[in-house]
């Protein structure tokens, strides 16, 4: 992937974040909108979902472009891509499952 | 009130400490500071400054220079702690206020000896993002019939960066050249963007190929401290916040131009008439 798509994305996460994280706390502090966002676990689920990988994705994107920087060396630089994805998807993964037992679905 | 004559301007009026950095790397251990009084007047210029301390006091004390007005770039040093050509800098305008002038050589390149620091990573990046027309019609490069045209507007998209003279100052003014060694830099992106749009470019992907890399201008935090200190004005900063507008758009599609047509030479009619 070219380092644009990885900031493209960077800067599309951000703005995500915003919109689901604005959701998020509406549900949660505006009576009236949190009952109709709540009232459907799936699009709750959906929204706090995509809430998890774009801060997932922005933050350890932002950890490796520190990282890339002080240890400016290619082999470096692709090791410390890989380990970050791995550690990103494995976070999201217990994220989710964290998300179903509090939403009592699983 | 008397006039003012231009001799006057010539008069000694100050004496001024220097405090130079001197080092050299083959045979000190640490790097030392050595001062120098000398009496300046209003036009002495730092770089006159450093010639007489060199022809009368210290002649081993080494810089660089060449043309003296502000054109070649080599004289660039941290003045004070700034990035400055010190041949259009005066002393009386740094040393205002201050009993000395600091002078030390370029941050971010390793020194060659006391001011004079070693280009050559900055000018490998420079090569490396083709800094010359790359054309698809490599024929008539060889043997020209004519010229291409190109508006007034295309002109302009990338004359303010025509004017960068390679002194450094911005890539030793930025905080990411210091701590990633591999990035491109202000002065190489800027150039990139520079070729990219001229309309009688055909190299487009080619460099975006070179800059869209792990270092190359995504790496920029955009905290202008390049076009801060560019002695030309050239505003690095925003060549490169124009280069990752450039590389998205492209992404999308978009070309920044229509290569530009060759116009037949018109050399052969004048001589007809
Ligand atoms: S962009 Fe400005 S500061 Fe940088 S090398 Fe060119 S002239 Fe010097
Ligand atoms: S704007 Fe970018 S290139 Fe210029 S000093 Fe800041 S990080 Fe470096
Ligand atoms: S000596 Fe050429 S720019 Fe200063």
């Amino acid at each position: 992937m070219r380092e644009s798509t990885k900031m493209l994305l960077h800067y599309i996460t951000g703005i995500l974040m915003i919109i689901t994280g604005l959701i998020h706390l509406l549900a949660n502090n505006e009576p009236n909108i949190g009952k109709l966002i709540t009232s459907n676990v799936y699009f709750y689920l959906a929204n706090m979902g995509i809430f998890l990988a774009a801060l997932l994705y922005h933050a350890f994107n932002g950890v490796r472009v520190i990282l890339i920087e002080l240890v400016p060396d290619t082999c470096w630089t692709k090791l410390i891509g890989w380990a970050i994805l791995l550690i990103g998807i494995a976070a999201y993964i217990v994220g989710i499952q964290v998300l179903l037992m509090a939403l009592g679905l699983i | 009130m008397m006039e003012q004559s231009s001799i006057d301007l010539w008069k000694p009026v100050k004496v001024v400490k220097l405090r130079v950095y001197k080092y050299n790397p083959k045979k000190d251990f640490f790097p030392e500071w050595k001062e120098y009084e000398i009496e300046v007047s209003r036009g002495t210029t730092i770089l006159d400054a450093l010639l007489r301390i060199k022809e009368e006091i210290d002649p081993s004390l080494s810089f660089r220079y060449s043309c003296g007005q502000a054109l070649c770039g080599s004289c660039a040093m941290m003045v004070n702690g700034r990035q400055m050509l010190v041949c259009r800098t005066r002393v009386l305008e740094v040393a205002h206020n201050r009993d000395f002038i600091e002078l030390r050589p370029l941050d971010n390149f390793s020194v060659i000896r006391d001011l004079v620091g070693d280009f050559t990573p900055f000018f490998e990046k420079h090569r490396a993002v083709k800094p010359w027309i790359i054309r698809k019609d490599v024929e008539e490069l060889e043997n020209p019939t004519g010229e291409y045209r190109q508006t007034i507007e295309e002109y302009a998209r990338y004359y303010q960066f025509t004017d960068c003279l390679k002194c450094g100052a911005c890539y030793s003014a930025c905080p990411t050249v210091a701590t990633d060694h591999e990035y491109l830099g202000p002065q190489a992106l800027a150039q990139a963007y520079r070729y990219m749009v001229d309309s009688r470019d055909d190299g487009l992907d080619e460099r975006i190929a070179i800059v869209d890399s792990d270092h190359g201008c995504w790496r920029c935090h955009f905290a202008t401290s390049c076009s801060d200190v560019c002695p030309k004005y050239v505003d690095p900063g925003q060549g490169i916040q124009l280069l990752k507008r450039l590389i998205v758009r492209r992404k999308f599609g978009f070309r920044p131009h229509k290569p530009a047509e060759v116009l037949p030479s018109k050399i052969g009619e004048v001589k007809r008439r």
